[in-house]
């Protein structure tokens, strides 16, 4: 059974592009421009499957949710939805100040598409979610951003659809919050709700969904099982920072070694997709390699979440011997005593090179997502595993003072 | 089934079932906006009935004090209070739901609902308070010793018209102002020139006969010159002028729905 049919579908927007202005100061009107968000998009959405849209930022991945929920309007084709359906976004901008959490809460709730009744009955659930529970009487003019956030976003999350349109939702809140919200979407897609789920973090996308479409300038240019195209993105995306490497002199020596995933692990060795700051981490690389590769060079880097940030990097080149890859597969640990990031969510990325030349033979691109929670607590932007002794120095003060 | 703006448009009872679907989103913003409306003031709803006071005691000093307008008998604060009454129904709920699309832009660019919903609590939050305004005129009767008749009951007909009129009126200016925020800039003056050709100062008996036809085709005369005639003549409403409101208002509130809704259709690419 298909529960979305998207056919043919466009929209285009008619853009102002401002021109010089008029001496005098008179508003002059800008030509009209076409600009085409959506082209000619066309899939199908079965019944209880995740369809995952990824692309680059203005690939008209928000249009589509935006024309799915009948926000706007598409400017040709047809799109056929079986069922309820509605969008899990974070809408505490819809919140009223002067009203309490509870008002907000029902009055978000109905704004959302949910009856009086449907709140009554997940009123509990709600303030629970949200951790708001001694302030749901409250104003939220006096809530903090983080609660204000949190409680919004959870009314979204208890909404009951058929069809559950999800955008960008892990970029709200803490760590914590948003593996809260990972676990609710699985729990919402058990229970065979059909979601088409927009997100940067290429982890979530893989793990949460069923299929995935890639989008690129509004065009829809693949769509098939998720690790596929998640992995068709990458290489692009990777494509196009080697071509921007190429420019800048470098060459690339695709496929001799590349990187398979990258994996986190605690002290004990378990795999972990969370820690907390100053906590001990070991990052696993894991690589395959056809050759040997001589004097290589693994590294890993860790951004933040948008990926323009490069915080720190770990590379083989700083410490130890040469490194020889050998044909087969195998794993590059890097440990760290305690982890410096503070809370939230970075996205991490692994490269092998040769150590001479600048030549990458593998660039994983950003693709694993790793949450931070609240550990050792400081102020900074960065924890530095330190220690500390006291060193008391009585003596020499008793002598300054009887010289005095 | 979505399709493209133009395939559909003209389908009113379809946007009314729609509408119907939402019918808590409604009840629920529009007792928000009650809620909300005097909230944090030192009066809170108070206000409802000082506004057209105040606004009745400055008009009787000015206008029938030093002014001298013939107010057909009745006390003129009383005279002018009838017709402000309607009037600060109607001026207050059109100012309203002129923003009402602007100021949720939020809400319109990231959810789904009927987005007539939006104009439409505004004017349900006026009727709220044109209700208490209908409260202390009873007491004002009282206090000016005009008696109170039967044809009270003709006001019914004569509110739901008026609601219907500020209805359109908001819809086709709620809109409006998404494309052009000129609007909201210039209803402050049409709102005051609006006042000055409506009979709320003076009577619609002193508006000369040749122009009468002209002038009873904005339907704020006939709806006010029915509110005096109901409650400070104590008869039923004189036909003719009502007849105008009732055809303008037929005509105009369907046409401004369609609008509206044709509208909607491109709301969230531009507001």
């Amino acid at each position: 059974m298909i529960d979305v049919a998207f056919d043919r579908v466009s929209k285009r927007y008619r853009i102002r592009r401002p021109v010089q202005p008029l001496p005098g100061g008179a508003a002059p009107h800008g030509r009209l421009q076409d600009f085409w968000a959506v082209r000619d998009v066309s899939f199908d959405v079965g019944h209880g499957e995740t369809l995952g849209l990824i692309g680059h930022n203005g690939a008209g991945k928000s249009t589509i949710l935006k024309l799915l929920s009948q926000i706007t309007t598409p400017t040709a084709g047809e799109i056929r939805l079986a069922g309820r359906v509605a969008a899990l976004i974070e809408v505490g901008s819809g919140f009223h100040p002067e009203l309490t959490g509870r008002e907000n809460v029902y009055l978000s709730g109905s704004i959302l598409g949910m009856k009086r009744r449907e709140v009554d009955d997940k009123l509990e659930r709600i303030v629970d979610f949200a951790g708001v529970h001694e302030f749901i009487d409250t104003p939220v003019k006096w809530y903090s951003s983080g609660m204000y956030v949190r409680l919004g976003f959870s009314v979204a999350a208890h909404l009951e659809a058929d069809i559950l349109l999800v955008d960008e939702v892990l970029a709200v809140g803490d760590a914590a919050f948003q593996l809260q919200c990972i676990e609710r979407l699985n729990e919402l897609r058990r229970n065979g709700t059909t979601m088409i789920f927009i997100s940067h973090d290429l982890t979530s996308i893989e793990k949460l969904c069923d299929r995935v479409a890639l989008m690129e300038r509004g065009r829809l240019i693949a769509c098939g099982s998720a690790h596929d195209v998640v992995e068709q993105y990458q290489r692009m995306a990777a494509t196009a920072h080697v071509a921007a490497m190429a420019d800048a002199g470098a060459s690339v020596q695709a496929g001799v070694a590349r990187v398979e995933a990258i994996t986190f692990h605690d002290e004990q060795g378990a795999e972990i997709i969370s820690t907390s700051t100053g906590a001990p981490l070991t990052a696993r690389i894991h690589f395959s390699a056809l050759a040997t590769v001589r004097d290589a060079v693994v590294e890993a880097f860790y951004y933040s979440r948008d990926g323009r940030t490069l915080h720190f990097q770990q590379s083989t080149a700083v410490a130890g011997g040469e490194l020889t890859l050998s044909p087969g597969t195998g794993m590059i640990e890097f440990t760290m005593p305690g982890l410096g990031l503070q809370p939230g969510v970075y996205s991490v990325g692994a490269t092998i090179r040769e150590r001479t030349g600048s030549d990458t033979i593998d660039w994983f691109y950003g693709r694993t997502a790793l949450y931070v929670e609240l550990g050792k607590s400081v102020r900074g932007n960065f924890y530095t595993p330190h220690e500390w002794r006291l060193v008391t120095e009585h003596a020499q003060a008793g002598d300054r003072r009887s010289n005095a | 089934m979505i399709r493209p703006a133009d395939s559909a448009w003209p389908n009113i009872a379809g946007h009314l079932r729609r509408l119907s679907e939402y019918g808590d989103l409604l009840r629920t913003l529009s007792i928000h906006r009650i809620n909300v409306r005097y909230r944090q003031t030192l009066l809170g709803v108070a206000w409802a009935v000082l506004q057209p006071l105040l606004m009745m005691t400055v008009f009787a000093v000015v206008f029938s004090t030093l002014a001298r307008i013939p107010s057909e008998g009745a006390p003129y604060a009383l005279f002018a209070y009838t017709a402000l009454l309607p009037w600060t129904f109607f001026s207050t709920s059109v100012t309203n739901a002129t923003g009402s699309l602007v100021n949720h832009t939020q809400l319109i660019t990231k959810v789904y609902f009927p987005r007539e919903i939006l104009p439409l609590t505004y004017v349900i939050a006026g009727l709220f308070d044109f209700a208490i305004g209908l409260v202390a005129l009873t007491v004002l009767m009282t206090w000016f010793q005009v008696p109170m008749t039967a044809a009270v009951i003709h006001l019914v007909p004569v509110v739901a018209l008026l609601a219907g009129w500020i209805l359109a009126v908001s819809l086709l200016m709620s809109a409006a102002q998404v494309r052009w925020r000129d609007v909201g800039v210039a209803m402050p003056v049409v709102i005051q020139v609006l006042l000055f050709v409506s009979p709320v100062i003076y009577s619609l008996s002193v508006v000369p006969e040749r122009w009468q036809s002209l002038y009873l085709l904005n339907p704020m005369a006939g709806i006010i010159d029915a509110f005096r005639d109901v409650l400070l003549r104590g008869q039923q409403p004189d036909s003719t002028p009502l007849g105008y409101a009732t055809l303008v208002t037929a005509c105009a509130l369907p046409i401004a729905y369609l609008v509206f809704k044709r509208a909607e259709a491109t709301m969230a690419d531009i507001v």
